[in-house]
């Protein structure tokens, strides 16, 4: 099962040495964003059993560490050097949240580490960095697909008028601009913008403005306040909610139990419509994925929650194609394997499509070209390294699972982004 | 352990000591409970941030706002990073040094911390609000490229030559009249001002000179992480130096340099090393996720604790200065505050 | 309805909260000199210990009194077991400032792990609407003010016609005085820890019920209220961080409505700017506070 004596691949790599290999989850794991970091340890935890099981890394056992970024640049900056220089058995690094991945993207790239970093902010769309690769879209595009949700959505008549409700912090301004530009001219009014201080601990006064413009639909995101803005919205509103597009990043347990404790789960349900890459949560690949991340609550036992979780089935695919980058190159040198990922995510003309590890590493073996299509569905690098694929609009049931309720046509998707013009 | 991360350690260190020493001028040789201190740091990197990055019109940077973008080329920015802190520094201690009994200066400056830090966050056209500073250029950046080894030996140079600068600075001032007089108005502030001195003089005299060093360390950290968003200048971050100062012995240079090497560097990146797995009878004891982060935290928290418990005195206590036929008294008790109406 | 008068009950209900954690941080300052920077984690604790109670299916007000129970017995050992050994040491305020930081720290991580980073909420149903001439609040709102309002007189009382309130005032004004003029100033000191050990337990559920979720993270923004409202009104008075409370709970309300609502922090604070500039004691501070000329 040793693919390390130079069998069957194209290139002489090296070969992939000796020893457990090493996946390093940089991110939060402390502070205000405390929960960010176990998502993302929780698609380490799934990934590492789907290789593991079937030979390893050339035999090499993958393992997860968490490297605690403490939520902020000048501690995150230690953690990614410390991570880096600690371990040279690294294979990858993922997690790099908004609040930090201006200052770890560069070292970690630095030292040739692939990452898989999640972050939507606007200046990672046209990156130098080499081994930086992203699998969630930018945010812009999310924009656009709420935009899209608001006026071809189903279930109701286009929506006038948008009231946008995003905090102030990391996240808020690359979503009003293009959502604005796409909506007002495809004949929509923002009713009001509002950025709102994601901690505070009341929104009453907001939330009254806002009611007096009276929008159909509020675009908003606002994690970790949204449980209390909603809140509010429906109080103030005489019990009555409001109907709410959320950006890709509401598909989460935690912001659904949020807002579910705050405005109770049938409004949530009645009201609710998020915007997501296209995922079937269905196929080999998710299968395997949901069966080692249900295996994984003895070790965390949250985990299980996140099986709907772009992030995490995006991070879980991530570490697989590392782990076959590895494979195909027949290298343990990141500088050798770094490339590769980006062929196996893409695929190149006449490649296998494979779904799993262990089908990807037979189909290496036998001599061919791969492309992995995994848990998070098809992958297309950009020359940055950014993939974009296809939205489409969902809701959630009563149990916080996400149901696929339309998809943006070509079409439409392409005079939003025509409108929005960014 | 690679080169990064010794520059990495190495820089911070040297951050943190010019910080401390500063601190250390206002706070132990002068009495000075300056807690809104990390408001200056913040100053001296942002300054330098928007001298030294291109408008924020320019390609790659639009999705910023920020005023300033001067583009300067290094040293101007740092230059500019310390007299930011030294400007910021007149009137702050203006309102708060002249006319306020301790304790309540002391709380002041926290709220005035406070303040600084939500004005700075939710006015987002200023210093683009919460996300920060983004792709601050370094210094030197177009003559050695930032991504090879030598550029973190010049960055450790160059920390270096301010760490001893500063030092020297620090040393004049405690060695000199000018650090007796400040002494005996902290330890006696009637008595000094019935001497002839003029506290206020004094202390605002102090306070801008550990503003302006303050802010070049700011000036430092920022050309270093590339980045600075209010995250990173909350106002527990003025009480760890604090502790640094206390713990490595308040009221001279060398012990505010011991508690910077102790406390921030060291406690805080010691605990980083709290291993995530343990082997205990041969099993693999793996701790639930975060866990392990958590207890980092309460590591740091406890040594703080433990250091103040017993050994209040710091590391190295500030030096009785004796001269010759002056009675040798026992070391005198801590300040304490006391209520006189 | 007009927003303004909606506003102005909204400041209502935040002058409420402010003025229960204000009024207890700021009695442990000008009583024992504790500025304590861990007050935010064990309001957040005594919200968490609620949260538990509540989602056993008891009520929140039932929640509440426990709350302020915890808080009261929380404070009065972290003072018996952490902060008078160091005092009796000789710490100074610095030292002492420290200590608290350090206390929160390990508050604050050690509940991570036992509750979670998750967001809760309490399950209380917020009561019918009362509209009046625009203004518009809930019933848990108004049961709000009220405890708020009783709780501010409770204070006015113990401080203005009990012995434990004269000794209190007494023991903060100077306490070796105080002692030598027979006052057990240990056990008053005791008994401050627990009394504003239950004003804090008791913001602590309070806030957390007006938030509609909270999580660990929202400890530190209690702790920033309630410190800017009691320097305000000057720290060390309880009826300064009552006007303190007054002042930013409406001007902030106020001028979410007047302004766009994200600067409604600039101008609470700018508010506390332009007094600390004019009056850099606060309001309502004593001459004491202020340093011998020159």
């Amino acid at each position: 099962m040793l693919a390390a004596c130079g069998g069957g691949s194209s290139s002489s790599g090296g070969g992939l040495g000796s020893g457990d290999l090493l996946v390093g989850v940089i991110a939060p794991f402390t502070g205000a964003d405390a929960g960010l970091g176990p998502a993302y340890y929780s698609a380490c935890l799934a990934a590492a059993p789907s290789i593991n099981s079937n030979g390893g890394v050339g035999g090499r056992q993958v393992k997860c560490q968490q490297f605690d970024t403490r939520g902020e640049p000048a501690d995150a900056v230690p953690a990614a050097n410390q991570m880096v220089a600690s371990h040279s058995n690294l294979m990858a690094a993922v997690g790099c949240t908004s609040d930090e991945a201006a200052t770890v993207a560069p070292i970690i790239d630095r030292a040739h580490i692939p990452m898989f970093c999640m972050t939507g902010q606007t200046e990672f769309n046209k990156t130098p960095l080499k081994y930086f690769h992203r699998l969630v879209p930018a945010d812009i595009f999310d924009a656009y697909a709420m935009v899209g949700s608001a006026l071809y959505g189903p279930g109701h008549a286009p929506y006038k008028r948008a009231a946008l409700v995003f905090g102030n912090d990391i996240g808020s301004q690359a979503f009003v601009e293009p959502a604005t530009n796409a909506f007002t001219k495809l004949g929509g009014t923002i009713a009001i913008n509002q950025p709102i201080n994601l901690t505070a601990s009341s929104f009453r006064t907001e939330v009254a403005a806002m009611l007096q413009t009276h929008p159909d639909v509020i675009f908003t995101e606002a994690l970790g306040a949204a449980g209390t803005y909603l809140g509010e919205v429906k109080t103030l509103n005489g019990g009555k909610m409001i109907p709410f597009i959320g950006t890709s990043a509401t598909i989460d347990p935690t912001w659904f139990q949020q807002v579910k404790g705050a405005i109770g789960v049938d409004d949530l349900v009645n009201n609710y419509a998020g915007v997501d890459l296209g995922y079937s949560f269905s196929g080999p690949a998710y299968t395997e994925f949901l069966t080692n991340l249900n295996a994984a609550s003895s070790q965390f036992a949250d985990a299980p929650k996140y099986k709907q979780r772009g992030s995490t089935l995006h991070l879980y695919d991530g570490i697989i194609m590392t782990a076959l980058a590895m494979t195909a190159a027949n290298s343990s040198d990141p500088k050798v394997y770094n490339a590769k990922i980006k062929e196996i995510a893409n695929g190149v003309s006449g490649a296998q499509v494979v779904n799993t590890y262990k089908d990807g590493v037979a189909a290496l073996k036998a001599g061919k070209s791969i492309r992995f299509v995994g848990a998070g569905g098809e992958n297309n690098f950009d020359q940055y390294n950014n993939s974009v694929s296809g939205y489409i609009m969902v809701k959630y049931d009563a149990q916080g699972n996400e149901v696929k309720v339309a998809q943006l046509t070509p079409d439409q998707t392409k005079k939003i982004s025509d409108a929005g013009g960014l | 352990m690679n080169t990064y991360y010794a520059a990495n350690l190495l820089v911070y260190a040297g951050v943190d000591i010019i910080a401390c020493l500063a601190l250390n001028l206002q706070f132990g040789v002068s009495g000075i409970v300056n807690f809104s201190f990390i408001v200056f740091q913040a100053a001296g990197a942002y300054a330098a941030a928007v001298l030294s990055m291109p408008p924020h019109t320019a390609s790659g940077y639009e999705f910023q706002l920020y005023v300033g973008g001067f583009q300067l080329p290094f040293p101007l920015p740092w230059i500019g990073g310390a007299l930011a802190g030294g400007l910021l520094s007149i009137p702050v201690g203006l309102v708060v040094l002249r006319k306020l009994r301790s304790d309540y200066q002391a709380i002041a400056l926290l709220v005035t911390s406070i303040i600084a830090n939500t004005v700075i966050t939710n006015a987002r056209p200023f210093l683009n609000g919460a996300a920060g500073l983004a792709l601050v250029p370094q210094p030197l950046q177009d003559q050695i490229d930032p991504g090879t080894d030598w550029y973190q030996y010049f960055y450790i140079g160059l920390t270096a030559v301010c760490v001893v600068l500063v030092w020297f600075v620090a040393s004049r001032i405690v060695n000199s009249p000018f650090g007796r007089s400040l002494r005996a108005m902290r330890d006696h502030e009637l008595a000094a001002s019935a001497l002839g001195k003029n506290p206020v003089a004094l202390k605002m005299t102090i306070f801008i000179v550990g503003g302006v060093i303050a802010g070049l360390s700011g000036a430092i950290l920022v050309g270093f992480i590339m980045l600075w968003a209010p995250s990173v200048w909350l106002f527990p971050e003025t009480i760890i130096l604090f502790a640094a100062v206390i713990v490595g012995g308040r009221g001279n240079n060398m012990g505010a340099v011991l508690g910077a090497l102790l406390v921030p560097v060291g406690f805080e990146e010691v605990t980083r090393l709290l291993p995530s797995e343990f082997n205990m009878l041969g099993f693999a004891i793996t701790p639930p996720v975060g866990l392990i982060p958590a207890l980092q935290w309460v590591a740091i928290g406890l040594l703080i604790i433990g250091f103040l418990w017993f050994r209040p005195e710091g590391v190295r206590p500030e030096p009785r200065h004796v001269f010759d036929g002056a009675p040798v008294v026992p070391d005198a008790p801590e300040v304490e505050l006391v209520r006189t109406a | 309805m007009s927003l303004f008068a909606a506003a102005f009950g909204f400041g209502l209900v935040s002058m409420s909260v402010i003025a229960l954690a204000a009024v207890g941080f700021t009695m442990q300052f000008g009583i024992t000199n504790m500025i304590n920077l861990a007050y935010g984690e064990v309001m957040i604790s005594s919200a968490y210990v609620a949260y538990y109670i509540n989602r056993a299916g008891i009520s929140i007000w039932i929640g509440m009194i426990a709350g302020a129970a915890f808080g009261a017995v929380f404070s009065f050992l972290l003072n018996r077991i952490v902060y008078a050994p160091f005092q009796r040491k000789g710490t100074s305020l610095l030292g002492m400032v420290i200590v608290s930081l350090a206390v929160s720290l390990m508050i604050a991580n050690l509940l991570l792990p036992i509750v979670s980073y998750n967001s809760v909420s309490y399950h209380q149903s917020s009561g019918g609407l009362l509209r009046v001439g625009g203004i518009i609040l809930t019933a848990n709102q108004i049961v709000i003010i009220g405890v708020a309002v009783v709780v501010m007189l409770g204070i006015h009382g113990l401080l203005t016609y009990t012995r434990l309130g004269k000794a209190m005032r007494a023991t903060a004004a100077n306490p070796t005085l105080a002692r030598n003029c027979g006052i057990p100033t240990k056990r008053v000191v005791d008994a401050v820890w627990l009394i504003t050990g239950a004003l804090c337990g008791l913001a602590g559920v309070v806030a957390a019920l007006n938030s509609d979720s909270f999580a660990i993270a929202s400890g530190a923004g209690f702790l920033i209220t309630a410190l800017a409202a009691a320097v305000l009104g000057g720290a060390g008075q309880p009826y300064g961080a009552m006007i303190g409370a007054v002042i930013i709970g409406m001007v902030t309300e106020l001028s979410a409505a007047s302004f766009s609502p994200e600067y409604k922090d600039v101008v609470a604070f700018g508010i506390l700017v332009l007094v600390m500039v004019l009056r850099p004691q606060g309001l309502l501070a004593k001459r004491g506070a202020l340093a011998a000329a020159g």
